[in-house]
């Protein structure tokens, strides 16, 4: 018995050891359970702090505007440039971002911005304008005349990460001390000397939410607020509690004050403007009050630091009287601990809430625009980075020239449905207006609606370009200027090819009409089918595809005949890649929609310079233009000096396809190209040609534009002859309808017509005495 | 008799009012533009005779040059030079080539740019973009020797560095044909 109870002491004994040594290890699993959870709980932590703290939005802005004495602009536009930017009208501006308007004139203080190339510092500045020009530029202060200055540039638009959050990153050193004050005051008085939780805030919170008899009152320190915005979750639980009091303290294990004050500027969520959540301090400035934190006063400081509580609860635009008493509360404390004077908050508080009104805007304002501006972008840059790495794009974009197009578009797309009576909406368009030296991008159109994000017909509309095509066709022939010439006799009778394969290709005019011999530039400029068809066929196809590939043409072409009157497919983009070439006068530049991207830091990244390839000569392409100047003035185009005045000198080329599906114009001035686009998106008959549909927007559209007349660039190795059309021989300026035109030095005809050898002895002493006495 | 000999006419009238452009301003003949060789001319000159006094700021902006061949600039464009100018010098090549682009986007036409955009091209080595800049900047200075003379010289140097000594001599030639002008 005693050895058994020996025994059994023993094993309780040794059972005892056993239940110590399993409490032990327990707690030692525990141990580790904890340190390792504590341990994850750090890394996260530190995760989100350190390494990639804020997915920031990729930020894209227009051109920024150059102002100085000369340029083409009226005081209207400055304004809506101005307006664009939330510059604030005032009596008399004091403080950046500030305009006054004084008829005529304007004083500005303008924002200082960091470009590409360097810091442009806010200044003072004075315009005044004369017409539609800007007539002088000084200084605010001296009133010195100034010779450029340049804006900050309107933000357009952004690129999100999938999970749209917005921010404007702001840097503690930026951040104005009334904004800081005001937040520690209200929600963590204690902010400076804790270590990151407040057991007797958490106290005080919880007496007063048992009084309450529910939560009036959070006991959370900035810290722990932190970790709950890092974290994103709304849950009310202990172990959420517990978690974020742990995270809290490793958070001020790791960081100092600033850094996390810092941060919780920029996290912190403050709105929602629909599926775009606002997070910071930075960005709710721009969503709340459209302008700058720096430009805020102490009032709408206040409101923001009050909206921190519950942004829905104190949405200042839905519930401003909540909005209103919370800000005053927020002053009221401010005012207890002394930092602002009695006297400032009587002011502040009798002040309007400031808001700007709720503007539901599309995300980017110019969809189809910044559809080209991501395509471009994607080319160097992997699509996380251009929407988390807060890029900085500065692209072409030209808000004034994006307007008009829209509206124009609007406008005349309505009153061509009217005028054909046609369902309202039956017609869609795209357009791209680019500069003719730079190439760059300045407008762009996916549509009539402005605002759809949807299909980029400008980009990937792929339709037939029919006598669009027909310059390169031209320009061939005239870079053989012993074989032809404007001047040139062309065969318009009617034309019956048989391809190789057999198949039987009859042209015909639009008009139906043969016309007999034409001179080449005429045929262009009417744009006859059966006389280009016949000249192509003499110059042979594949030197055609040539001459559009130096155009920069980089699609398959079907070496067809059909090709040369246009049986290709074109977005109203590469269409314009390819005139732009002809618009620079032989020079092939990429178009582009981007200028330079900087990084979030304003390291720059990247730049997109401009480049050129002289690709056609300049005489032939000078005479091709010619022929399209012809167009304009008498041909196809001449529609346009209706709304345009006759001094301006414009190129351009209609474009039309069978059964009138589609209605083209593309054409150049001295310094903007344009090409518009009409048609159906199920490839319907829209019933107009290329001179009665997109000629009228085209023509609206640089009506308003308000270029300077400038004469075509002189061009070497070109002389003027006297020449009688239908002929095509040497006239002099007594012949009737005789016509100057251009030639290769050499190329000119040498016979002459009959009305000179008739007038011949008479004129040409007549002249030469005439300059004697000129 | 008489009434018969007017049909013609009327039907020709008629015919021209038919036609979808008939407007209240004809469309005007195409004259071309004047270039003088004999003296150095501007790049552009107006197509357009005016009676009215054309106002500064729509007289083409164009590169007159002075006894010396040099050209005289508007304000602004002449500060983006200055800035290219001191950028360059501190060896901020990319900068300064950012100044002539905004310089490019105010006065287009303006051969000097385009050939400071070329040196600045030159400078970094790019060498063929260079050569192309400087024959952009020759298309828009015909009748400006002296810029002419300029930019062949830089092509010149240009195609030394893409190793075509013919090129060269061939583009030396013709800056000194020009220096003669």
């Amino acid at each position: 018995m005693a050895k058994r109870r020996k025994r059994g002491r023993k094993k309780s004994r040794r059972k005892a050891v056993r239940r110590r040594s399993v409490w032990g290890r327990l707690f030692l699993f525990l141990a580790i359970v904890l340190a390792g959870y504590i341990t994850w709980l750090d890394y996260q932590v530190r995760h989100q702090f350190t390494g990639k703290r804020w997915s920031l939005p990729a930020r894209v802005y227009a051109r920024p505007m150059e102002l100085y004495a000369g340029l083409e602009l009226s005081a209207e536009q400055f304004l809506s440039e101005l307006k664009a930017l939330h510059y604030r009208p005032v009596a008399k501006a004091v403080s950046s971002g500030q305009f006054s308007r004084d008829g005529n004139s304007f004083q500005l203080l303008s924002r200082s911005f960091d470009f590409w190339d360097g810091r442009e510092a806010g200044r003072n500045i004075r315009i005044a304008f004369s017409g539609k020009h800007v007539a002088k530029l000084s200084d605010g202060n001296s009133r010195q005349p100034v010779s450029l200055a340049r804006l900050d540039p309107v933000l357009v638009g952004s690129f999100y990460p999938a999970h749209n959050e917005d921010r404007v990153l702001l840097q503690l050193d930026d951040v104005p001390v009334s904004l800081t004050d005001a937040l520690i005051s209200i929600e963590d008085r204690g902010f400076y000397s804790h270590y990151g939780v407040a057991p007797l805030a958490i106290l005080r919170a919880l007496l007063a939410n048992l009084r309450a008899g529910g939560v009036v009152q959070g006991g959370s320190t900035l810290t722990q607020q932190l970790v709950k915005n890092f974290f994103l979750s709304s849950e009310r639980s202990l172990v959420r509690k517990i978690n974020e009091a742990i995270m809290a303290l490793l958070i001020e294990l790791h960081y100092n004050k600033d850094e996390i004050l810092e941060a919780y500027l920029n996290e912190v969520y403050l709105g929602q403007d629909g599926n775009r959540a606002i997070h910071g301090f930075g960005l709710a400035s721009y969503f709340y009050f459209e302008r700058p934190l720096t430009e805020l006063s102490v009032d709408q400081y206040a409101l923001l630091v009050g909206v921190v509580k519950g942004p829905s609860y104190y949405n200042p635009r839905r519930h401003p009287e909540r909005a209103l008493s919370r800000r005053n509360r927020v002053l009221d404390v401010m005012a207890e601990l002394e930092l602002i004077t009695p006297e400032d908050v009587t002011r502040a508080k009798s002040r309007k809430l400031g808001v700007s009104p709720f503007k539901r805007k599309a995300i980017n304002t110019f969809p189809a625009f910044l559809d080209l501006v991501r395509r471009q972008l994607q080319r160097d840059y992997r699509d996380e980075d251009i929407t988390s790495e807060g890029l900085r794009i500065f692209t072409t974009l030209d808000p004034q020239v994006q307007w008009q197009l829209e509206q124009v578009l609007e406008s005349r797309l309505r009153a061509l449905e009217n005028g054909r009576k046609m369902k309202a909406g039956t017609l869609e368009a795209a357009a791209v207006i680019a500069s003719v030296q730079g190439g760059e991008v300045l407008a762009l159109a996916g549509g009539r609606d402005p605002k759809f994000a949807g299909f980029n017909r400008a980009l990937d509309a792929k339709r037939q370009v029919g006598s669009l095509l027909k310059p390169a066709v031209y320009l061939t022939a005239l870079e053989q200027p012993k074989r032809y010439t404007l001047a040139t006799l062309l065969d318009d009778s009617p034309l019956s090819f048989t391809a190789r394969n057999g198949d039987l290709w009859e042209p015909r005019n639009y008009d139906r009409e043969n016309h007999g011999e034409v001179p080449l530039y005429q045929a262009l400029a009417h744009s006859y089918n059966v006389s280009t068809a016949r000249l192509g066929l003499a110059l042979g196809i594949e030197s055609i595809i040539k001459t559009l590939r130096r155009l920069g043409v980089e699609q398959h072409l079907n070496p067809y005949p059909s090709l040369v009157l246009g049986a290709v497919e074109m977005s109203p983009l590469q269409v314009t890649g390819m005139y732009q070439t002809f618009a620079s006068g032989g020079f092939r530049t990429p178009l582009r929609a981007i200028n330079a991207v900087l990084a979030a830091d304003n390291m720059p990244l990247q730049r997109y310079p401009l480049s050129v390839r002289a690709a056609v000569d300049p005489a032939p392409n000078y005479l091709v233009s010619t022929a399209m100047r012809y167009a304009v003035r008498e041909g196809t185009g001449r529609g346009l000096y209706q709304v345009l005045p006759a001094s301006q000198d414009i190129a351009g080329k209609t474009g039309t396809t069978d059964n009138l599906r589609d209605s083209w114009f593309a054409g150049f001035t001295g310094d903007r190209l344009g090409i518009v686009w009409i048609g159906r998106d199920d490839n319907q008959s829209i019933g107009l040609t290329g001179s009665s549909g997109a000629l009228r927007v085209w023509g609206d559209l640089f009506a308003g534009f308000n270029s300077p007349d400038q004469a075509p660039v002189a061009v070497e190795n070109i002389e003027y002859q006297w020449i009688e059309p239908k002929t095509g021989l040497l006239a002099d300026a007594g012949c009737p309808d005789a016509v100057q035109l251009p030639f290769i030095v050499g190329s000119a005809p040498v016979e002459s017509a009959s009305c000179v050898k008739k007038n011949g002895v008479l004129t040409a002493p007549v002249d030469w005495f005439k300059e004697l006495f000129e | 008799m008489r009434v018969a000999a007017l049909i013609p006419v009327l039907l020709l009238i008629l015919s021209f009012c038919l036609l979808p452009a008939c407007s209240s301003h004809p469309p005007q003949a195409y004259p071309p533009p004047v270039v003088d060789k004999s003296r150095p001319a501007p790049v552009t000159q107006p197509s357009h005779a005016s009676d009215k006094p054309v106002p500064s700021y729509v007289q083409p902006r164009q590169q007159v040059p002075n006894a010396t061949g040099e050209v005289s600039h508007p304000p602004a464009v002449l500060a983006l030079l200055d800035q290219a100018e001191q950028q360059a010098n501190a060896g901020e090549l990319e900068s300064a080539a950012a100044s002539l682009e905004r310089a490019i986007r105010i006065d287009p036409r303006n051969a000097v740019l385009w050939y400071h955009l070329a040196t600045v091209r030159l400078s970094q080595g790019e060498s063929a973009q260079a050569e192309q800049l400087a024959v952009k900047s020759n298309s828009l200075a015909v009748g400006n020797a002296a810029q002419q003379a300029r930019n062949w010289r830089l092509i010149a140097q240009a195609r030394r560095e893409q190793n075509n000594p013919g090129g060269a001599a061939a583009a030396e030639n013709r800056a000194r044909e020009l220096d003669l002008r």
